[in-house]
């Protein structure tokens, strides 16, 4: 049996820190996430809530780990908008960054975010399809605005 | 064993036209793929070859060529031993235009299922796709060992 997950790697022109801070800062989310952002204080632990412009809430979650510039897992993440969604349960997310030396020996290098989101269980599978359509289009504007300064959408298309 | 797909989708603030023409010009894959240059006639049944330096790194052949809309193209890579005893794949380019964006789509497949391409192109797509998506925004390329800096961030993609 195994469990439904999503991986997706980006290579962005930047410094792991500019990553942390865009990942981590609540403005910033919002420009690359449609106007959705998340309320965290980013410490081993603590809730993790995301939420609409409208301060509905979106999903929510709890910091699992949190390794400034390098690692950060969200768990216990859970759809709160969409019935079908909230009822397929549960699943984990993480983000890892690295400056990737991808061609080994020779010194080409930037950072390499990977994202890893995976279903609690087997039923999640309908997270992942949701998951797999959402991280590209959030994925693309963040390496868009840490690169020229602006996103790629600023609303959310269909 | 199920046979090996590959699929990553990237959301460019570009053109169908100009992600098009960018996938198929020679001048512009030599920059964003690592110095890997396309020459082709771009004629269903015609060959393409990617070289760099001078050295054959890919072969295949036009499957399809509907610009902006799709490509395709068979993909044996010709430059490692370590490949050589496997059947050419298929790569699939969709390019889709979503309000001033386009939504791109890679899909990678025919592979056999224990492909050592497989893991090969699994690795190599994310970096040569977010190298393209920064060539068409910000005019710059992910660097190359064998690129000189102020080559590689002097690239235009006009």
């Amino acid at each position: 049996m195994t469990k439904p997950k999503f991986v997706y790697v980006t290579y962005i022109r930047t410094t792991p820190e500019k990553v942390w801070a865009a990942l981590t800062d609540q403005q910033t989310i919002a420009k690359y996430w449609f106007g959705i952002t998340a309320e965290c204080d980013w410490k081993p632990g603590s809730p993790w809530r995301l939420k609409f412009e409208d301060g509905r809430t979106a999903d929510t979650g709890e910091i699992l780990e949190a390794v400034p510039h390098k690692r950060l897992v969200i768990g216990n993440w859970q759809n709160q908008f969409k019935p079908e969604l909230k009822a397929a349960g549960r699943a984990r997310c993480t983000i890892e960054l690295e400056v990737a030396e991808y061609y080994p020996g020779y010194g080409g290098k930037a950072v390499k975010l990977t994202i890893t989101h995976e279903a609690e269980a087997e039923q999640g599978a309908p997270l992942i399809e949701a998951v797999s359509g959402g991280w590209p289009k959030i994925l693309s504007n963040l390496k868009s605005l840490l690169e020229t300064g602006d996103v790629a959408f600023d609303t959310q298309v269909a | 064993m199920s046979k090996p797909v590959f699929i990553y989708v990237s959301y460019i603030a570009s053109t169908p036209e100009k992600v098009f023409r960018a996938l198929t010009s020679h001048e512009a894959t030599g920059k964003f793929w690592f110095g890997n240059a396309a020459t082709s006639e771009w004629k269903v049944g015609s060959p393409v070859t990617f070289h760099r330096e001078g050295r054959l790194i890919i072969k295949g052949e036009v499957l399809e060529y509907d610009p902006p809309r799709k490509l395709a193209y068979t993909f044996k890579p010709m430059h490692d031993e370590l490949y050589s005893g496997e059947q050419p794949s298929r790569v699939v380019f969709d390019l889709e235009q979503q309000r001033d964006q386009v939504k791109l789509t890679v899909n990678h497949d025919d592979f056999a299922p224990d492909s050592k391409v497989f893991a090969g192109i699994s690795n190599g797509w994310p970096l040569v796709l977010s190298s393209l998506k920064s060539y068409l925004e910000t005019n710059r390329v992910l660097w190359a060992p064998w690129y000189d800096k102020e080559k590689a961030e002097g690239c235009s993609a006009s």
